[in-house]
């Protein structure tokens, strides 16, 4: 695979930007909170390296596979630590214990807001980039949140050895609540994005 | 980081996706989910190898060789008879494969594939498997310490260890 020039880089970061941006205002407006968000970090990640981003904690992971206009386009993931979805459900739901285990309130609450969030997160990138981009119906895993990954790796990089790897925090800090939000595209689908998004700076530019 | 308590032991090599290591050295690879760990030890010499294998087949490439199982077996067999290791001796043990969740694209379980090709491929090299934690539908980090013999330490997602 080549590697991304900066501009590419700056490109996908700044698209990553939009979609994260929106994903993080409907997470404020269902929790009725202010959300903080790291800026986006695009980065090319070798294989051998993902355990330093993502590591074995155990975690809830809503896992969408890209779909629509971009067939089969890689995973955007909202990763979220037990307790914050403890607390996230919680906050929704005006509870307020918080030393309970994991249940299907959790559960549904977790599918839901991940639903919401990647949705606006994908629908913000395709405005711009002028496809249909839609999730897939969610997936929701609690497990360690590297060998989560490792399933969607086996089908994204099974002949690279190199991923691109979007990445941004999100958190609140008034109930204690973060997450992750990652995207992962296949390849062939971020050569389609790359592509797309030189023809929108090139229509800006004339 | 270095100076956090980790829960793993922070002086072992952490084997990533792909990558292998042989020596005496402790060494693990965190979060299995469908890839395999495979471990090859030696029981004379008290050193070994792990490998964190992604993939059943290379089909042909050798640019990673520790992400295939058939190149995984290989090459691990070779930097141990390079360490002095008599494949005679070589023992192994396999743990992962596991299917975290249903497919989307609703392809055969790649974990389960995996499985099956390091257990072929250990036949053919005729290296017996002494234990195995594998399948599920739970991530595993695993441990393992060549100097104190071959014993596997394993923990799961909801913190239970055992050993193989």
């Amino acid at each position: 695979m080549a590697l991304l020039t900066p501009t590419q880089m700056d490109a996908l970061g700044e698209l990553g930007n939009i979609g994260a941006s929106h994903a993080a205002t409907t997470l404020s407006q269902m929790l009725m909170g202010q959300i903080e968000m790291t800026v986006p970090l695009v980065e090319v990640v070798d294989l051998a390296d993902i355990y330093k981003h993502v590591t074995d904690e155990t975690a809830a992971l809503s896992i969408f596979q890209m779909q629509g206009e971009l067939d089969q386009g890689g995973y955007v993931i909202f990763i979220m630590p037990l307790s914050s979805a403890i607390r996230m459900t919680n906050t929704m739901l005006g509870m307020g214990d918080e030393e309970r285990e994991l249940n299907e309130m959790d559960e549904s609450a977790l599918t839901e807001v991940g639903n919401i969030m990647v949705s606006a997160f994908l629908d913000a990138t395709a405005e711009l980039l002028g496809v249909v981009m839609l999730p897939s119906p969610p997936v929701l895993v609690i497990d360690m949140a590297h060998a989560a990954v490792e399933q969607l790796l086996a089908e994204v990089a099974f002949n690279v050895n190199e991923v691109v790897f979007f990445h941004t925090k999100l958190s609140c800090d008034q109930y204690a609540i973060n997450g992750d939000l990652v995207m992962l595209p296949e390849m062939n689908t971020l050569s389609q994005i790359l592509e797309l998004m030189d023809n929108l700076l090139k229509k800006h530019a004339s | 980081m270095d100076e956090e308590p980790t829960r793993y032991n922070a002086k072992a090599i952490v084997i990533g996706i792909g990558d292998y290591h042989t020596g005496a050295e402790p060494m693990t690879s965190i979060g299995l989910g469908s890839c395999i760990g495979l471990i090859i030890h030696d029981t004379k010499l008290g050193i070994g190898g792990m490998a964190h294998i992604m993939l059943p087949e290379s089909g042909g490439k050798r640019d990673r060789l520790g992400k295939y199982a058939d190149t995984a077996i290989e090459i691990l067999m070779k930097e141990l008879s390079k360490k002095g290791c008599s494949s005679k001796t070589l023992q192994a043990k396999l743990v992962g494969g596991a299917q975290m969740f249903a497919n989307f694209s609703g392809n055969l379980s790649i974990g389960e594939r995996n499985v099956e090709a390091v257990r072929a491929k250990l036949k053919e090299n005729r290296i017996p498997i002494k234990g195995e934690d594998v399948g599920g539908t739970k991530g595993r980090t695993v441990m393992y310490c060549p100097e104190k013999g071959f014993t596997i330490s394993i923990r799961r997602a909801d913190g239970t260890c055992s050993e193989i």
